[in-house]
C-alpha cells in the first residue's frame, strides 16, 4: 500500500503540472512575467497602469501569440512591450500585428536605426518626411485588412531572420530617382478587379489608366520629371487612409493643402509652362480660400462645396478643357448651365474660345456675385466685352439694363418689406402672411438672378413675373395690416370715450349725492 | 316754486342717471365684445392642430401636382404622388435654405440651387445637403380636404 | 329715501333670510380718515386689487388657448397672439397689468409704511400685506416662464439658480422648484400649476384676511395727523372715487396695451415672444430678470466667490433675508409708532430702503455702460453715471422732506448716500462701501439713541 501511494505521487504531481501547463501557458514564461513586472532606473515599473490592463485584457489566443513573440526573444525589452500594448489594438489587428516579425522588430528601438524605428507618436503626423510613424501605421487601411509589411515589400513575416527578399517591384537602388516604379507597385492589386474584389467591391480599379493620361502620369513617364507626383504623393504611404476619414491627406477640406503642397509653391512650379507660354501660375490656391467655394468648404465646413477634384478630377486631374467648364460647373450650377447652354452667348463664346463660365465668374477665385455687375456702372461685366463685340447691337445693353432695373426694385422692395414687417410686428400684428409672401419674393429674385443666364428678357421676364405678383400681394397685405391697426386705435378710442362718459356720469351722481349728504347734515 | 325746481331736479337727475346707465351698458359692451369674438375658436386649424389647405391651395395641388402651404411660419411643400396619395416636407432646402419643388415626371423633389435631388420622403439622393428634409404627415379628409399635421422628424 | 325705498324689496327678501341688515348698516357707517393729509395714499390697495382682478379675468380667457408643454407652450401663445381674435389684447393686458399691479403694490406699500398704517393695532395688516407681496413676486416669476421663449428659459435657469445656495435643504429646493436638476417641460408644468392654482388659492385668501383686517379696524389715519370728526363716507364717496380711479388705470392699462404690446422696450420689462426656448442652446449675453427682481440679482453680482467662509450667493442670500426679515417685523420694532409719536427714523429707514434699491436696479440695467458691459472699464462708468443719478433723487428727496415736510431725520437717507458716493464716485468696492455707510449709520443712531435716553433719565431725574 505505501509503495502504490509512494508511487502514484510523482505521476499526479507530474499529470497535475502537465495539466497546469496546457491550461495556463503564461504560466511557463518566465520572460514574458518579467518583463511585465520590470522596473526602470529609477525603481518604477515600465508598463503603465493603462498597459497593464490592456494585457490584462487580452484573451488566451493573444496571450499566447505575446508569450510565443517574447519567448523567441523578438520582444525582449519592457519598453518594447509597453509600447506595443499602448496602440490598444482591437482584436483582428492585435492578432496580425503579433505573427508579423517585420512589424515586432521594426518596432524595438534597440534594434533599429532612426530611419528604420517605427516610433510611436500619439498624433498622426502623415507628413511626407515621416512615413514611420507607427500609430499611422496601424490606422492605414492595409493593415487593417490584414496586408502588413510583407504584402508590398514582400519575405516572410514569419521568418525571424534577417532576410530582406523583397519583390521585384521594389528595387534596391535608385528608387528615388525615377519613382515610376511606385505607379506599378500600387497597380499591381489596384488595378487587378479579381482581387480587389476580395476585399472592397465598390472600389474603382481604373486609377492607374486614368492617371496615365493625365498631366500628371505624363510628366512622371515621359519627362521622367523627379517634380511629378505619384500614388504616395497623395495618399501616402503607411498611413494609408479612406477618402472619408477626416485624417485622410485626400479628405475633402484636406485636398487643397495636398494640391497646393506643390501647386502653390512656386519653386517647385518653377519651369512649368501654359498653352501660351507664359508661367503656370501658383495663385490657385490663394484664390480658391477667398472665393465662395473655399469659404464654403474651408470655414463654414460644407462638404457640398467643391475642392480642386471636383472640377480637375483625381487620378486624372487636368486642366478643366474650354468646352467642358460650363458642363463642370453645371454639375451643381445646373440650371445656370441649362439657360447659358440655350442662349446665344453660348455660341458667341465658343467662337472666340472663350471659358463660358469663368470667362464671368473666374475659376479659382469665383466671388459672390453682385447685381451691380449687371449694371452700366463700374463694377459691370458686360461693357468691357460689348464694347468690343457686339458694339452694334443696342439690344444687349438694353436687356442688361432691364435685368438690372427689374432685380434691384425686386430687391429693394424685399428690403423695403422686411422692415415694414418688423415695424408691423413690434406693434403687435401677426405678420406670419407678410413673412410667407416675402419668402415667394426672395424666391423669385434667385431665380430671375439665374435667368440672367438667358440673355433674354422673354425668359426672365416669365420668372419674374411671380414676384411683381408677390410684392402686390404684400403690399396688400401690408395695407391690410395698417387698417387692422388704425380698427385697434379705433377701438382703443371708442372705448376711452365710453369710459370718459362713464366716469363723468359717476363723477355727476357722486357730486350730487355728496351735496344730499352735506344738504341733509346741515 | 319749490314743486318746479323739484321737478327739474328730479329730470334732470333722471337724466343724469340714464346717462349713467347708457354709458355703463355701453361700455360694458365694449369690453364684452372682444371677449365673446375671442371666445368662439376658429375654423382653420388651432395652435399645435392641424393646418387645413385652403381652396386655393387644393386647386393648385391639383394643377401643379404641389403647392407651398405656410404651417406654423414654416414653409411646407404638400405633394402628390404617382399614386394619388399626399405626402408633406418641409420646403426649405437643408443646405443653403433655398425653396425646393416638386418634378413629377423625375418623382423627385429638386433644389435649383446647387441641383439637389431628394426622394419622396425627403431623403438626400444627391447633391450637397447634408441633411434630409423633415418630414409631415399629411392626411386627407372625407370631405376632400388636406390636413397637415405637427412636424414628425424623420428616422434615420 | 327713495334709493332705499326702491331697494326694500330684495333687502327683506334677504334679511329675512341672512340677517344682512347688521352688514348693510355697517356698510353705510363705515368710513375713510378725513383731514388736512392727502387722501390719494387711501386709494392704492384698491388700484393694486383692481390690476388683480383684471390679471384674474385675463387670466382666465387666456386659459382657453394656452396649453402648457414643452411642445405646445410656445406656439399656442403664438397662435393667440396673431390668430386668436383680439388674443393680443388679452395677452397683452395681462402682461401690462402685472406690471402695473406691482408698481401699485410697491407704492401702497411704502406709503404705508411712511404713514405708520403698520402701528398698532394694525400688525397683522402688515404681515398679511408683506405676504401678498411676495405671492406677487412669485405670481411674476413663474408667469414670466410660461410663453416658454428663449428669454422666459434663461431667467428663470438664472433666478431658480439662487435657490441653491440656501444652506441645508438648497439642493432639494432646487429640484423642488425645477422639477429636476435644470430648467424642462417638468419645471413648466409645476410653475403652471403654481401661477393657475396654488398662487391664486394662497393670494385670494390671504387678501380676504387683509381685507377683513382693514374692514374690521377701518383704514388707518396717517401718525399725528388732525383727523376730522367725521371722515368720508365710504359708500358712495369713497366708492365711487375709487371706481373713477380704477376706470381711468383702466384707460391707461389700454392705452398701453395696444400702443405697446410688447412693453415699454426696456430690459427686464420686454414680454416680446421672440425664439422658442432651446434648452440645449448656450445663454445669450444681457439676459436679465424681471426689473422688480434686478436689485437683487445686482447685489449678488457684488459678492465676491467667496468671503468670510461662505460662498457668495450664500452670504448674499443671508443678507437679503436679514434685510426683509427686519422689513416684516417693523411693526414691532418701531416703538415710537407703537406709543403713537412721530417716528422719523422709520420713515427715513423708508426713503433709505429707496434709494439703496434705486442705485441696484439702476446698475442692473448698465445704465453708462461704454463697450462690453462686463469690462472693468464699463462697470466703472456704470457706478458712476448710477451713482449720479441716485444722488440727484436722493437730493430731490432730501430736499422735498426737510424743506415742504419739515422733517430732521436723515441717517438712513444719508448712510444710502454715502454708500452711492464711496462707491460709484470714490471707486470702493460695493461691499466695503455699503459696510462703511451701515456701520457708520447704526453707530450714529446708537448715539441717538442713548443720548436720548439719557436726555430723558436726566429729564425724569431731576424732577
Amino acid at each position: 500500500m505505501r509503495i502504490f501511494s509512494l508511487a502514484l505521487c510523482p505521476l499526479v504531481c507530474i499529470f497535475a503540472t502537465a495539466v497546469a501547463a496546457e491550461e495556463n501557458p503564461l504560466a511557463s514564461s518566465a520572460k514574458l512575467t518579467g518583463l511585465l513586472a520590470a522596473a526602470g532606473p529609477d525603481g518604477k515599473p515600465v508598463l503603465s497602469p493603462e498597459q497593464r490592463t490592456y494585457f490584462d485584457g487580452l484573451n488566451d489566443h493573444l496571450k499566447a501569440l505575446l508569450t510565443k513573440a517574447v519567448d523567441a526573444d523578438i520582444i525582449t525589452r519592457a519598453d518594447h512591450l509597453g509600447s506595443i500594448l499602448a496602440l490598444g489594438l482591437r482584436p483582428q489587428k492585435m492578432e496580425v500585428f503579433l505573427q508579423d516579425n517585420c512589424v515586432l522588430c521594426h518596432t524595438d528601438p534597440e534594434v533599429q536605426k532612426p530611419e528604420t524605428f517605427f516610433p510611436l507618436s500619439q498624433e498622426s503626423t502623415n507628413s511626407p518626411a515621416h512615413h514611420l510613424n507607427l500609430r499611422d501605421f496601424v490606422d492605414d487601411a492595409h493593415f487593417r485588412r490584414g496586408l502588413s509589411c510583407a504584402g508590398c515589400h514582400g519575405g516572410d513575416p514569419a521568418s525571424d531572420k534577417l532576410e530582406h527578399s523583397f519583390v521585384k517591384e521594389w528595387p534596391g537602388t535608385g528608387r528615388d530617382k525615377d519613382r515610376g516604379w511606385v505607379l506599378s507597385f500600387c497597380a499591381r492589386c489596384h488595378s487587378d478587379p479579381t482581387f480587389m474584389n476580395r476585399f472592397n467591391p465598390a472600389l474603382p480599379t481604373d486609377q492607374l489608366a486614368k492617371y496615365k493620361e493625365s498631366p500628371h502620369g505624363k510628366l512622371l513617364l515621359e519627362t521622367k520629371d523627379p517634380r511629378a507626383p505619384h500614388c504616395v504623393s497623395c495618399h501616402g504611404v503607411h498611413g494609408i487612409r479612406s477618402a472619408k476619414n477626416p485624417l485622410s491627406k485626400v479628405y475633402p477640406k484636406r485636398v487643397h493643402e495636398t494640391c497646393g503642397a506643390c501647386h502653390a509653391n512656386a519653386e517647385t512650379m518653377a519651369g512649368f509652362k501654359l498653352p501660351d507660354g507664359s508661367p503656370l501660375p501658383t495663385s490657385q490656391l490663394a484664390e480658391y480660400r477667398t472665393s465662395v467655394h473655399g469659404r464654403a468648404l474651408l470655414e463654414r465646413g460644407d462638404l457640398g462645396a467643391p475642392a480642386c477634384n471636383n472640377c480637375h478630377g483625381n487620378h486624372a486631374a487636368m486642366p478643366v478643357g474650354l468646352s467642358s467648364v460650363s458642363q463642370s460647373c453645371g454639375l451643381c450650377h445646373a440650371g445656370n448651365a441649362s439657360l447659358f447652354d440655350g442662349s446665344k452667348h453660348k455660341q458667341a463664346f465658343e467662337e472666340h474660345k472663350w471659358p463660358q463660365c469663368a470667362k464671368c465668374h473666374g475659376n479659382h477665385g469665383i466671388s459672390k456675385t453682385h447685381d451691380a455687375m449687371l449694371s452700366g456702372g463700374p463694377r459691370s461685366l458686360c461693357t468691357e466685352c460689348h464694347q468690343q463685340y457686339a458694339k452694334d447691337n443696342p439690344e444687349c445693353t438694353a436687356t442688361a439694363d432691364y435685368f438690372y432695373a427689374s432685380i434691384t426694385h425686386l430687391d429693394e422692395s424685399w428690403n423695403r418689406f422686411g422692415v415694414i414687417a418688423e415695424q408691423l410686428a413690434m406693434k403687435g400684428l401677426d405678420v406670419d402672411p407678410i413673412h410667407d409672401k416675402l419668402n415667394e419674393l426672395a424666391d423669385t429674385v434667385k431665380q430671375a438672378r439665374a435667368h440672367v443666364h438667358s440673355f433674354s428678357k422673354n425668359s426672365f421676364d416669365q420668372v419674374a413675373a411671380p414676384g411683381n405678383q408677390a410684392m402686390q400681394s404684400i403690399s396688400t397685405l401690408v395695407d391690410d395690416a395698417k387698417s387692422e391697426f388704425r380698427l385697434r386705435q379705433l377701438g382703443l378710442l371708442t372705448s376711452i370715450v365710453l369710459m370718459g362718459l362713464v366716469m363723468i356720469a359717476i363723477y355727476l351722481k357722486l357730486r350730487r349725492l355728496e351735496r344730499q349728504e352735506d344738504r341733509s347734515h346741515q | 316754486m319749490a314743486g318746479n325746481t323739484s321737478n327739474q331736479k328730479s329730470t334732470r337727475r333722471g337724466f343724469f342717471d340714464f346717462l349713467l346707465g347708457a354709458s355703463s351698458v355701453a361700455w360694458l359692451g365694449s369690453l364684452l365684445y372682444p371677449v365673446i369674438r375671442y371666445l368662439k375658436p376658429l375654423d382653420r386649424a388651432g395652435a399645435i392642430g392641424p393646418t387645413r389647405l385652403t381652396k386655393e391651395e387644393l386647386a393648385k395641388l391639383e394643377k401643379e401636382r404641389f403647392v407651398i402651404v405656410p404651417v406654423s411660419g414654416r414653409r411646407v411643400l404638400v405633394l402628390q404622388n404617382a399614386a394619388q396619395e399626399v405626402l408633406a416636407v418641409d420646403a426649405k432646402c437643408t443646405h443653403e435654405g433655398c425653396t425646393v419643388q416638386f418634378l413629377p415626371a423625375e418623382s423627385a423633389i429638386w433644389c435649383a440651387c446647387h441641383n439637389a435631388r431628394f426622394d419622396l420622403d425627403g431623403r438626400v439622393l444627391s447633391g450637397p445637403p447634408p441633411r434630409p428634409l423633415p418630414k409631415y404627415a399629411a392626411e386627407r379628409q372625407e370631405d376632400g380636404g388636406i390636413l397637415i399635421v405637427a412636424e414628425r422628424r424623420q428616422s434615420e | 329715501m327713495s334709493d332705499l325705498d326702491r331697494g326694500r324689496g330684495w333687502r327683506r327678501w334677504l334679511d329675512s333670510r341672512y340677517q344682512i341688515t347688521p352688514l348693510i348698516e355697517f356698510l353705510r357707517h363705515k368710513e375713510v380718515p378725513k383731514g388736512p393729509h392727502s387722501m390719494f395714499w387711501y386709494y392704492l390697495g384698491g388700484t393694486t386689487m383692481f390690476f388683480f382682478v383684471v390679471q384674474i379675468l385675463t387670466g382666465v380667457l387666456l386659459l382657453m388657448y394656452y396649453q402648457p408643454g414643452e411642445a405646445t407652450a410656445y406656439e399656442s401663445i403664438r397662435y393667440l397672439t396673431t390668430k386668436v381674435p383680439f388674443g393680443w389684447l388679452m395677452r397683452s393686458i395681462h402682461c401690462w397689468s402685472a406690471h402695473l399691479m406691482i408698481i401699485s403694490l410697491v407704492a401702497h406699500m411704502f406709503s404705508t409704511m411712511m404713514l405708520k398704517a403698520y402701528r398698532p393695532p394694525r400688525e397683522l395688516t402688515w404681515v398679511t400685506g408683506y405676504i401678498l407681496f411676495a405671492l406677487t413676486l412669485g405670481f411674476g416669476f413663474s408667469g414670466y416662464l410660461l410663453p416658454w421663449n428663449k428669454l422666459a428659459f434663461f431667467a428663470t435657469s438664472v433666478g431658480t439658480d439662487l435657490v441653491k445656495s440656501v444652506p441645508l435643504v438648497g439642493n432639494w429646493m432646487l429640484q423642488v422648484l425645477r422639477g429636476g436638476p435644470d430648467v424642462t417641460a417638468n419645471t413648466l408644468y409645476r410653475f403652471f400649476g403654481l401661477h393657475v392654482v396654488i398662487l391664486p388659492l394662497a393670494f385670494v385668501a390671504l387678501i380676504g384676511v387683509h381685507l377683513l383686517f382693514v374692514q374690521r379696524q377701518g383704514m388707518a389715519p396717517p401718525l399725528g395727523a388732525k383727523v376730522a370728526p367725521r371722515g368720508m363716507k365710504f359708500f358712495p364717496s369713497f366708492a365711487l372715487r375709487d371706481l373713477l380711479l380704477w376706470l381711468f388705470c383702466f384707460m391707461v392699462l389700454l392705452v398701453l396695451a395696444v400702443f405697446l404690446p410688447y412693453g415699454p422696450g426696456i430690459p427686464g420689462m420686454d414680454w416680446e415672444l421672440g425664439e422658442k426656448a432651446d434648452p440645449l442652446a448656450p445663454a445669450f449675453p444681457g439676459i436679465k430678470p424681471e426689473w422688480y427682481f434686478l436689485w437683487e440679482y445686482q447685489l449678488l453680482k457684488e459678492f465676491p466667490p467667496h468671503l468670510f467662509g461662505l460662498e457668495g450667493p450664500q452670504l448674499c442670500l443671508l443678507v437679503v433675508t436679514v434685510l426683509l426679515g427686519i422689513w416684516a417685523i417693523i411693526p414691532w420694532l418701531d416703538r415710537q409708532a407703537r406709543r403713537d409719536q412721530p417716528s422719523p427714523g422709520f420713515s427715513d429707514f423708508g426713503w433709505g430702503a429707496i434709494l439703496f434699491l434705486t442705485f441696484l436696479t439702476l446698475k442692473a440695467w448698465d445704465i453708462g455702460a461704454s463697450g462690453p458691459a462686463t469690462s472693468p472699464a464699463s462697470l466703472k462708468a456704470i457706478s458712476w453715471i448710477c451713482a449720479w443719478w441716485t444722488i440727484a433723487a436722493g437730493v430731490v428727496i432730501v430736499g422735498v422732506r426737510f424743506w415742504v415736510h419739515h422733517h430732521r431725520w436723515f441717517f438712513f437717507t444719508g448712510a444710502a448716500l454715502l454708500h452711492v458716493v464711496l462707491h460709484g464716485l470714490l471707486g470702493l468696492s460695493y461691499l466695503v462701501a455699503g459696510a462703511i455707510a451701515a456701520i457708520l449709520a447704526v453707530g450714529v443712531v446708537t448715539a441717538c439713541i442713548f443720548r436720548d435716553r439719557r436726555r430723558q433719565a436726566n429729564a425724569g431725574g431731576s424732577r
